[in-house]
């Protein structure tokens, strides 16, 4: 009896496939993802329905539901975020301050930062929102 | 007589270049990428407009007081007027008086998603001057 040998597949054309998936993956997650600096706690932004699209660039202040603050990603007190924002808007004068703040956070933590900004000479403060009704 | 001339084709060598590493790093950014990257999708809404500062603080028509309570309803001369009925509200008097004025006074202790709920009402009813009040904390 002659017991053939079954041929192996091409080891390259299983490795094309892979590199394939792995590219179409690494593509949608580069483009579907944000690179924001994100806070050191965790931030659910409160739901509207009349968001416009936010654009990238500027500086983001997030705000937990406890109250504390974290300027682009590093948690800070209250005097500190507002050096940090000085020194970015002598950089940049149409500097975008986004209040990422948390949708139970008080106004009380949230509020006193607009005016804050403003007094620094921040023309552009947005609200964080996330779309509703998804 | 001249040397006999070789036309055999060279053997093929394997690639140079393995894949392997090339996956692997493909593979590393993928990773990097699907954990820091974050996915919410993020609107915003204006805080401070300068545009309609000047405007607003001198313009003619009527205003709608909203007062927002601790516990995030909003509050049209002393009647709660809670979801739609804010929309349906402030929709009637634009309608009226399209130069309307907007005031939203929060309580401090109100959530943060009640003040945008109160932003987004008017929005859809179609206020194009809003203000929200801030109280100094007494010293």
């Amino acid at each position: 009896m002659r017991l053939a040998r079954r041929q192996e597949p091409d080891q390259s054309e299983t490795i094309v496939a892979l590199i394939d998936v792995v590219f179409f993956l690494l593509v949608f997650f580069m483009l579907i993802g944000r690179m924001d600096a994100t806070a050191p706690f965790d931030v659910l932004p409160p739901e509207a329905e009349s968001g416009s699209d936010m654009p990238a660039g500027g500086a983001t202040l997030s705000v937990s539901a406890e109250g504390t603050l974290a300027f682009e990603g590093r948690e800070v007190t209250a005097g500190a975020w507002l050096e940090a924002v000085a020194a970015r808007l002598a950089e940049d004068p149409d500097l975008r301050l986004r209040i990422n703040a948390h949708r139970a956070a008080e106004l009380r933590h949230v509020l006193p930062l607009v005016g804050e900004a403003e007094a620094l000479g921040v023309r552009d403060v947005v609200l964080v929102v996330t779309p509703g009704g998804s | 007589m001249a040397g006999a001339v070789s036309l055999r084709r060279p053997r093929r060598t394997g690639a140079l270049i393995t894949l392997v590493p090339m996956i692997d790093v493909m593979l590393i950014l993928l990773v990097f990428f699907m954990v820091t990257s974050t996915y919410l999708n993020l609107d915003m809404i204006p805080a401070v407009r300068p545009e309609a500062g000047g405007s607003a603080a001198g313009g003619s028509g009527g205003t709608v007081m909203i007062r927002i309570g601790a516990d995030g309803a909003p509050v049209v001369q002393g009647r709660a007027l809670p979801g739609e009925s804010l929309t349906a509200y402030l929709r009637d008097r634009l309608a009226e008086e399209p130069s309307t004025q907007v005031v939203v006074l929060p309580s401090g202790a109100a959530s943060t998603q009640a003040l945008i709920s109160v932003m987004d009402a008017a929005a859809q009813a179609g206020a194009v001057r809003l203000r929200v009040l801030r109280l100094e904390a007494r010293p």
